[in-house]
């Protein structure tokens, strides 16, 4: 896929040529420095934005073909997202932040009992009636994370889930979400610029100027499929 | 509870100052209404009361040529027979000359308008004898009750003092006759008799010449509703004779009719004050729309669709619309309930006639309602037609 923003002289190369696949349960890093074009890639897997050219499928699913709608549905029922702000909405507490996914997707399901077990697996069944705006960072990630699993996406987004973090909570936001990957077989797309705090993961690949690259570091060979 | 609904309730509660500016903005302008009702509405009312209870009675019946030749007596009768009647008394109007001395100065009047008054019978239909401050009202042949501003334009005429009248008969004739001034006569907003003069009807008969003559039959209904149908019912009955019947709307129209021009002109200023609510919901809202730019991100960003938004900021304006509406009606008719226990009035003018008008306030909250949902509406909009990467980059 390629993204382009602006136009003629003032248009700038985001994303270029840039393929790849994700299997399930792999937890892929996204590394690269700061406005190498790695927010922009999520925002287009996370089907939050629209490639100028190229295709995304998720499950097999031409997203590209959606119409708003569509995307919205989507959204809510194949990806979690978790951001670097953990972005809770304040006026809820975090038991119904975790639960809002699952109340736009309107299903029947017990909903309750599944946010309580992820709130006892992210450690915050005793935060669950706090107003989301009266947590700490850390916790607040958790019922980020947490949200994001709610509805079981095919795949969890985190853009900088540690980037507003101390080292001590932000280890413990990468156990998580390792551990989560292990236990649930849950995949994760991680976007970081500091990929030592990750330590060993699935697959990691570099943007560096719009490009993609396999691994930790330039290698000279851009991303086809892997 | 739908997510939505809760979401929005949230939001607003966790925005108090908002929700109490935008609930203000609609309660406020339901209160203008209703106040502007109670003054003008009961201004009109009460306009309307005194010229039924001093001059027109619910009925009123004239002749459509001269004065009535029908024994007054046979048609007061005809009308107390009805259940629906209270009484109904005779009157008779003319104009006089009159001459006072005070102090030995001299003073005359002309052109005064005399009304004719059954004592017996008037007080039961008019509240006129009420007006009459110092004194009493007519009870002789020889007695004048005197409006307060003939009184004063008269030198100051006391209770006590004569004066002297000049009719004009049926036949051309100046006839002189003297009274003794048995009481003042003065109203509240001056729709009484505090121009006039009034005496006893037989004397009035008899200066004119009109012995078996009545100017008008004043008819008071203990059923005022159903007064267009007892003057029908009248004109029916004498069909042969050139009576007119009137009910008080048609009776004082003259009086009324700009009046009622004036309180359509007050009643479109107060629903332009309603209309000034409603664009400081729509700030409000656009401030709230602001305000949550990044949550609405969020929101789109997990799942929400636009429609999901749009109700979102709908039932804010619902929410809005439906405190503000519950707020202003309370205020509105806790206001109209003083001005009515009260007997409102302002600066010895008329007391206002105050009344509960149910369908006018049900009408004027549903408004408020509906256009706190409509000034909703383009923030609402806006709300939606954010893009959710470009609504979280938002702090």
């Amino acid at each position: 896929m390629n993204k382009i923003y602006g136009e003629g002289e003032t248009a700038v190369n985001a994303l270029r040529d840039v393929s790849f696949s994700v299997k399930k349960g792999e937890l892929l890093l996204i590394v690269g420095s700061s406005g190498s074009g790695k927010s922009t890639l999520l925002n287009m897997i996370g089907l939050l934005d629209r490639p100028t050219s190229g295709k995304v499928f998720l499950d097999g699913i031409d997203t590209t073909t959606l119409n708003d709608s569509e995307l919205s549905s989507f959204r809510n029922s194949k990806l979690g997202f978790v951001f670097q702000f953990a972005n809770l909405l304040s006026d809820l507490t975090v038991l119904e932040n975790i639960l809002l996914p699952r109340k736009i997707q309107r299903t029947n399901e017990s909903t309750v009992d599944d946010a309580k077990k992820l709130l006892r697996t992210v450690g915050l069944e005793k935060q669950m009636n706090n107003r989301a705006n009266k947590i700490s960072g850390g916790q607040a990630q958790r019922a980020a994370i947490a949200r994001g699993l709610i509805n079981s996406p095919s795949i969890v987004l985190a853009d900088e889930p540690t980037g507003n973090l101390d080292s001590v909570t932000a280890e413990i936001i990468v156990q998580l979400m390792k551990s989560l990957v292990k236990k649930l077989g849950q995949t994760f797309i991680i976007v970081t610029h500091d990929k030592h705090q990750f330590g060993d993961v699935d697959r990691i690949i570099t943007i560096k100027d719009g490009h993609a690259f396999e691994g930790e570091e330039q290698r000279g060979m851009e991303v086809a499929a892997s | 509870m739908d997510y939505r609904v809760h979401l929005a309730k949230r939001m607003l509660t966790n925005k108090k100052g908002s929700l109490i500016g935008a609930v203000l903005a609609v309660s406020i302008g339901i209160l203008v209404i209703h106040v502007n009702f109670v003054i003008f509405q009961g201004l009109y009312d009460a306009i309307v009361r005194d010229l039924k209870d001093y001059r027109f009675g619910d009925i009123l019946v004239t002749d459509e040529e001269n004065y009535i030749d029908k024994a007054d007596i046979a048609l007061i009768n005809w009308f107390e027979r009805i259940p629906e009647v209270e009484a109904a008394t005779a009157r008779m109007d003319s104009s006089a000359s009159i001459n006072a001395t005070n102090n030995g100065k001299k003073t005359e009047e002309f052109r005064i308008p005399v009304v004719g008054v059954d004592p017996l019978r008037d007080t039961h239909v008019s509240t006129i004898h009420n007006t009459v401050g110092d004194g009493q009202y007519v009870f002789a042949r020889n007695s004048i009750v005197l409006g307060s501003r003939v009184a004063r334009d008269l030198g100051d005429i006391q209770v006590g003092d004569d004066v002297k009248l000049k009719f004009v008969s049926r036949y051309g004739e100046d006839k002189l006759r003297r009274f003794i001034v048995t009481g003042i006569t003065s109203s509240a907003g001056g729709q009484g008799l505090d121009g006039s003069a009034v005496v006893h009807i037989d004397t009035l008969r008899s200066l004119l010449g009109r012995t078996d003559e009545t100017g008008a039959i004043l008819v008071k209904l203990n059923d005022p509703t159903k007064a267009v149908e007892i003057k029908d019912l009248f004109l029916r009955s004498f069909p042969t004779d050139d009576f007119k019947a009137e009910t008080i709307e048609e009776s004082a129209e003259a009086q009324l009719s700009g009046f009622r021009s004036g309180i359509a002109l007050i009643n479109l200023i107060g629903y332009f004050g309603m209309m000034s609510s409603a664009f400081a919901i729509v700030t409000i809202q656009m401030m709230l729309v602001s305000s949550k730019t990044r949550e609405i991100g969020i929101m789109r960003a997990i799942g929400a669709k636009r429609k999901d938004i749009l109700i979102i900021f709908i039932v804010q304006g619902m929410i809005i619309g439906v405190i503000g509406a519950a707020a202003g009606t309370a205020l509105g008719l806790a206001y109209t309930f003083y001005a009515k226990e009260t007997k409102m009035e302002f600066q010895g003018s008329l007391a206002l006639e105050v009344t509960y008008n149910w369908e006018k306030t049900i009408q004027t909250a549903l408004t408020s309602f509906v256009l706190a949902i409509v000034a909703s509406i383009y923030p609402a909009f806006r709300a939606t037609r954010l893009l959710p990467v470009e609504a979280m980059r938002s702090v």
